[in-house]
Formats: structure tokens, C-alpha cells, sequence
């Protein structure tokens, strides 16, 4: 190709000087020019070495032919001299000149296809619905885009290797995890192998190996910038997703348990409703019946509420109306719900002086505060006393209720407060569901607050929760 | 004989079955609504004496149908919600309702909340005063009319019956129990919410200014007094 250019070119000067020295009789002036024209053409369409010889051969002739004395290349004229060398000058300048900007242009069109190539990668690349799928895309796509025999990828936070095919074997496992430490990308032009380490910031993501390629270092460094965009953007797109279907499963949950609660309670309802109705008019061996029917109705609809009550401070729904409430007022009103129960105990109150109020949903920690008393009725022998207390420690207003009762084993002291969860010595003795404190955990680290139990020094033990005081508002 | 007509207003068949039942073995009239929109169909028609309303249904709820018939009734409406918690109960009351009994509930408890609601003095109690008149209100007992500020105040019975004890008792504070058995009846005692609920509504018709009322105040810890 280059040969037949080179004749070419030699041709093109040859044509010039034939012409003007047998047909047409100008000065030597306008010869020079016209051979300045040709080389100048030569080397905007078909390069420096060709252009060269053009202006050598040029030269030669321009002498030989045209500069006294006509017929030798000896030239009498020093002002001859002058304008042979203006002119090798001028083709050869010219020469390089056009070269480079024709040079520049293939440069350009290179780089204009690996844009296009990269951009098509990532298009490619792009609909990834999570971070493997981009990455299965990644190896097919970029043998087809780049020209390659094969691609492979080490993703490390899944800590697996995705390959195009088996051609990919000549680099294995071992140097992709590797290459995913390096610091630089990694070209093996004999083995035609392209390593590169993937990374999103400061994070690796892993490696990239393109086989049988022959892409530049700086090509390879934006293919593996792009692979490591795309699948940080669908790994965000993934996780995102991820958090939208779990908030959308909650709610459907709150949902579910909203009519759960209903769907139980209805039925109960036209039990409870029908057998108290009964009990009205029974005689003894009916009463007796009827009494477990109601007392078994209500079993069931403690364990409903405490189960949906439950399910609820899992799903994170309990919302708490929060308001300045005094301790005192708190234990007043749990214990008014326990007149009958409470005759038979001494039951002392301590309320700190000078409270601060608290600041919390006023019903729940009721609840909390009736649950401790619910306790130390049930787990502790008739008669023994209990106390109820409330003070102020370290910014926190603390509730509790001691009892005299056998206390709390050691490695109990924290399970106690686990769903299910029942006291060793009492898990067959006292009726209960084991939600009761789990519950009542469950709305105090709700106001982010602590609870939990002690054992009193001279025996039995105390449940305690804090409150914030009113000035944390 | 009767011992009054009462609207049973449930979506669950079951429960209207029971609810209807019972009562008439305890010698009331049962009617019985399915949804909200045929309790309002119902109570013009039948001009019952009381509704016992289901709180949660589908289409119009218990909370908008009590809305709707308190707007243009002063029928007693009793609540009836599997929901328990305070702010359930006091958004009921806003709501117009009597009175609010959870669900599943003893038949007897129910049977004490009916007869409550039904007891309705047309008359003074002995010993109560017949009027009142200070500036700014006025209270006829017998008539059952108040004028607050120069203008008609329309007030419930039961805020009525509340006033009524509370200007009865005016310069003595009437603890939270003394005051819901006296308007509500002597199964009563528990409910202070209902208080708050009542006393703000009794509050907003005659009080200049509610937010810090100057008839009937609070007395912490204890329940409520009238100043004269």
C-alpha cells in the first residue's frame, strides 16, 4: 500500500516536471510553486514519507531541468541556491505540518470510537435491576463493544467471579482478586490480558479482566470507572427498592393487625356477650360451666390484645403521646386499677420530694407501672408487702416496684424481660402468656428509656424504668 | 310493657343476633342497623331510645354516624369499640357519643350502661336549685334552658345533668367519682376522661374564655367546682 503510494507520489512529481519542461514554457518560479502544490497535496492525503520523497525527487528535478545550467545538477546562480533551499524547506515544513494535523485527526477519530464504545457499555450496562445484573451485563456486552475475546469480573462484596465463558480461564481467581488490590490497571499486551481494579471512592469493588483486547491504559481505567458507577448506582437503586417494599410491609402489617385485633375480638365479643347473658339466669351446676366459658373468653382476649400489643412495638407502630405527667399521678392511677387485689398487701407509695415531672405517653407508662404491680401480685406469697417508688436520678425520673418475694436468679435477670420468656420457678405454677415484660420493655425503650430488675438486699425484687424529666422537650 | 326501643348498629351478624337476644329477654325493643348509613335511615323511622353503635364498620364508621346523628338528635348514643385506649374513648365522646363500653364486654355491664343512658331526670332533683343567674349566665333548671353571654347555649343532657350538680354543689369541690355517678350512675367512677371530655364541652358553651375558664374550674387531684 505505502509502496504504491510512494510510486505514486514520485509519479505526481515527475507528471509536474514532464509537463512544464516539454509542453508549456514558464519560469522556473511557477514551476517551483506548482511542485510546492503537489507535495503539499501529497502529504495532506498520504503522509510525511511520502511527501519527503516528493519534495527530494522535487528538488532533484527542479534542478536538473529548470535552473541554469539546464541539464546538470550543478547550479551556477548562488540565488538559486536560495530559492532551492526556500523551497526544501517550505515542502518539508509544509510536510510535517500537514501530517501532524492529519495525525491529530486519526487520534480523534480513535478516541470518538471509544467514547462510542464506552458509552454503549454503559447503556448496556445501564437497566441492571441490582448489582450482579449489571455485572452478568457487563461481562457479556464487553467482548461485543470492546472487541474482546472475553471479559471476566471479581465483585468482591459478593465475593464471587462472573466470567463471559471459559476463554476467560487464562486469568484465574486468585490474580482477579489481586488485580482488585492493585493500584493501577494492568496490560499484558503478549498475553493480550487487561487487568483492572475496580473502585467506587475510596471503596474496592473488585477487578475487571478483558482477554485477547487491546484497549489503552486509559480506555481500560474509564471502562472500569463506568463499571464501578453502574453498579454502585444499581446496588443505591436495589437498596432503595429494598427500603421501600420493608416500609410498605410494615404498614401492611400495622394494617393487618388493626383488623386482626378486630377479627378476634367480634367473635369473643358475641361469646362474652351471649355467655354473661346466660350466667344471669343460670343455676349452680350451669353457673359453674358458664363461669370457665367467660373467664376462658377473657383469657383469650388478654392474649389477643398482649399478642397484636406485641406485634406491635416489633413493627416499631406504638405511637406514644407524649406529655408532661407527674410519677405520683402515674402510680395513683395504675394502682386504681387494682383495688381488690391490693386489700389483702401492705402497699407503700415513696414519692421523691420535689419531683420534676416527666415527659412521656401517660397510658403506656400506666400500663408499665400496672404490669410491675401484676408482677409482685402474681410471683410473690399472699400477705408480703409491696412498694411502689418514684424518685429522681442522675436528670431521669425512676419508677419502681419492689416486692419481698423470692427475687430474681442471676442469669435470669435479663430473659426476664424476653418475649415467651417465663421465670423458672413459676413457668408452671402461675398462669401468664411471657408477654407481659416483654411489652413493658418494649414501651419504655420505645421513649428510649431502660428498664430493668434488682434484687432488694434484704430479698425479694424490684422492676425499675426511667423517664425523662420534662426539660428533655 | 317495654322498657324502651333500642338501634343495634353492628356489621357483625353474630353480635346483632346476641345484642338482640338478650335484650329483649331484658324487655327491650331491638331494631337493627347494619351500617351507618341504615342506622340514620333507621333512627327517624323508628325513633328508638337509644343507639347502641359499632364502632368500626365498613362505609360510614360508628365516629361519623354518631357525628351525624348528634348534628340533628339528642338520642343517647353508646359506643362499642374493640379499641381500649383512652384516646379511642375521648374521640368517641368528642364525637357526641354517652358513653363508650369496650368490646368483649359482660352483658351486665352493658345492661348498667343502657339503664344510665336511659335515666333521664325531666325533672329537678329534690334539694337542686331551679335557677341560677349570675353576669353573663343565666340557668333555668326547670325550663332546661341556659343563656350564656346574652345567647341560647344548647347543652347535651348529660352536660346538662353536669352542670346541674356542679352549680348544686357551686363553691365545694366534687370529686371525679361523686360527679360520674351523679350524671352517669353509680356503675360509674373509673372514667375520669369522660370528665375532661364533658367538662371542656360544658366549658366552650358558657366560659368567656375556655382555655382559662372562670365557672368551672379544676381542682387538681381531686375533680372540679363551680364558682359563683
Amino acid at each position: 500500500m505505502r509502496l504504491w503510494r510512494l510510486a505514486g507520489a514520485a509519479l505526481i512529481v515527475a507528471a509536474v516536471i514532464a509537463v512544464y519542461h516539454l509542453a508549456l514554457a514558464v519560469n522556473p518560479t511557477t514551476v517551483a510553486v506548482t511542485l510546492l502544490l503537489a507535495v503539499l497535496g501529497i502529504s495532506a492525503f498520504w503522509g510525511l514519507a511520502e511527501a519527503l520523497l516528493a519534495s527530494a525527487l522535487g528538488v532533484l528535478g527542479f534542478n536538473y531541468y529548470f535552473l541554469p545550467p539546464v541539464g546538470t545538477l550543478t547550479i551556477q546562480d548562488p540565488q538559486n541556491w536560495v530559492a532551492l533551499g526556500a523551497f526544501l524547506v517550505t515542502a518539508v515544513t509544509a510536510s510535517q505540518l500537514s501530517e501532524r494535523a492529519r495525525r491529530r485527526e486519526a487520534e480523534a477519530d480513535a478516541r470518538r470510537v471509544e467514547s462510542e464504545r464506552l458509552y454503549e457499555l454503559g447503556q448496556a450496562m445501564m437497566p441492571g435491576g441490582s448489582s450482579a445484573s449489571t455485572i452478568r451485563q457487563f461481562v457479556q456486552k464487553a467482548p461485543q463493544v470492546l472487541g474482546c475475546a472475553g471479559a471476566a469480573f471479581c465483585y468482591l462484596p459478593a465475593n464471587e467471579v462472573v466470567r463471559s465463558g471459559p476463554e476467560t480461564k487464562v486469568v484465574s481467581d486468585t490474580e482477579l482478586m489481586l488485580a482488585a488490590e492493585a493500584e493501577d490497571v494492568k496490560l499484558d499486551a503478549a498475553a493480550g490480558l487487561a487487568l483492572a481494579p475496580v473502585r467506587f471512592g475510596a471503596r474496592s469493588l473488585g477487578s475487571l479482566a478483558l482477554v485477547g483486547s487491546s484497549v489503552s491504559e486509559h480506555v481500560l481505567r474509564s471502562i472500569a470507572h463506568l463499571a464501578a458507577i453502574s453498579i454502585e448506582k444499581a446496588r443505591a437503586m436495589e437498596e432503595a427498592s429494598h427500603a421501600e417494599a420493608a416500609r410498605q410491609s410494615e404498614a401492611l402489617k400495622a394494617a393487618l393487625l388493626d383488623s386482626l385485633a378486630h377479627d378476634i375480638k367480634t367473635p369473643l365479643t358475641s361469646i362474652k356477650a351471649a355467655v354473661t347473658s346466660l350466667l344471669g339466669a343460670a343455676g349452680p351446676e350451669q353457673h359453674e360451666l358458664l363461669s370457665i366459658i367467660d373467664e376462658e373468653a377473657d383469657r383469650l382476649n388478654r392474649l389477643a390484645a398482649e399478642v397484636i400489643e406485641m406485634a406491635r412495638i416489633e413493627a416499631g407502630k406504638l405511637h406514644l403521646e407524649k406529655e408532661p405527667v407527674e410519677a405520683a399521678e402515674l402510680i395513683a392511677e395504675a394502682l386504681a386499677g387494682f383495688t381488690a387485689p391490693l386489700r389483702e398487701r401492705p402497699v407503700a407509695v415513696e414519692i421523691g420530694e420535689k419531683l420534676p415531672e416527666a415527659y412521656a405517653d401517660r397510658e403506656f407508662m400506666v400500663q408499665v407501672v400496672k404490669q410491675f404491680i401484676e408482677n409482685a401480685l402474681k410471683y410473690t406469697p399472699a400477705g408480703t408487702p409491696i412498694r411502689v417508688s418514684a424518685q429522681a436520678k442522675g436528670g431521669k425520673i425512676v419508677i419502681g416496684v419492689a416486692d419481698r418475694g423470692a427475687g430474681v436468679e442471676e442469669n435470669e435477670r435479663l430473659r426476664i424481660f424476653d418475649k415467651f420468656y417465663r421465670g423458672r420457678r413459676h413457668r408452671f405454677q402461675v398462669q401468664g402468656t411471657g408477654m407481659g415484660l416483654a411489652i413493658a420493655k418494649g414501651i419504655v425503650e420505645a421513649h428510649g428509656e431502660r428498664i430493668w430488675v434488682e434484687n432488694e438486699p434484704g430479698g425479694g425484687s424490684a422492676f425499675y424504668f426511667s423517664l425523662p424529666t420534662g426539660g428533655m422537650r | 310493657m317495654s322498657a324502651g326501643k333500642i338501634l343495634v348498629v353492628d356489621d357483625d351478624p353474630q353480635i346483632r343476633r346476641v345484642m338482640k337476644a338478650t335484650l329483649v329477654s331484658h324487655h327491650y325493643e331491638v331494631v337493627e342497623a347494619r351500617t351507618g348509613e341504615e342506622a340514620l335511615e333507621a333512627v327517624p323511622q323508628e325513633l328508638p331510645n337509644l343507639v347502641l353503635l359499632d364502632m368500626n364498620m365498613p362505609g360510614m364508621d360508628g365516629l361519623e354516624t354518631c357525628r351525624t346523628l348528634r348534628a340533628g338528635s339528642e338520642i343517647p348514643v353508646i359506643i362499642l369499640s374493640v379499641r381500649n385506649t383512652e384516646r379511642d374513648k375521648v374521640a368517641a365522646l368528642d364525637a357526641g357519643a354517652d358513653d363508650y363500653v369496650t368490646k368483649p364486654f359482660g352483658i351486665e355491664e352493658l345492661l348498667a350502661r343502657i339503664r344510665a343512658a336511659l335515666r333521664r331526670s325531666p325533672t329537678a332533683p329534690e334539694g337542686g336549685p331551679h335557677s341560677f343567674t349570675a353576669p353573663g349566665l343565666e340557668i333555668d333548671f326547670d325550663a332546661r334552658t341556659v343563656r350564656a353571654r346574652g345567647k341560647d347555649a344548647r347543652l347535651t343532657p348529660k352536660e346538662f345533668e353536669l352542670l346541674r350538680y356542679l352549680v348544686a354543689h357551686a363553691g365545694k369541690a366534687v370529686t371525679h367519682r361523686e360527679l360520674l355517678q351523679a350524671v352517669w350512675g353509680p356503675d360509674y367512677g373509673d372514667e375520669p376522661e369522660y370528665l375532661r371530655v364533658f367538662v371542656n364541652q360544658v366549658r366552650k358553651k358558657i366560659e368567656a374564655n375556655p382555655a382559662h375558664p372562670k365557672r368551672i374550674v379544676t381542682e387538681p387531684w381531686v375533680g372540679y367546682r363551680f364558682v359563683e
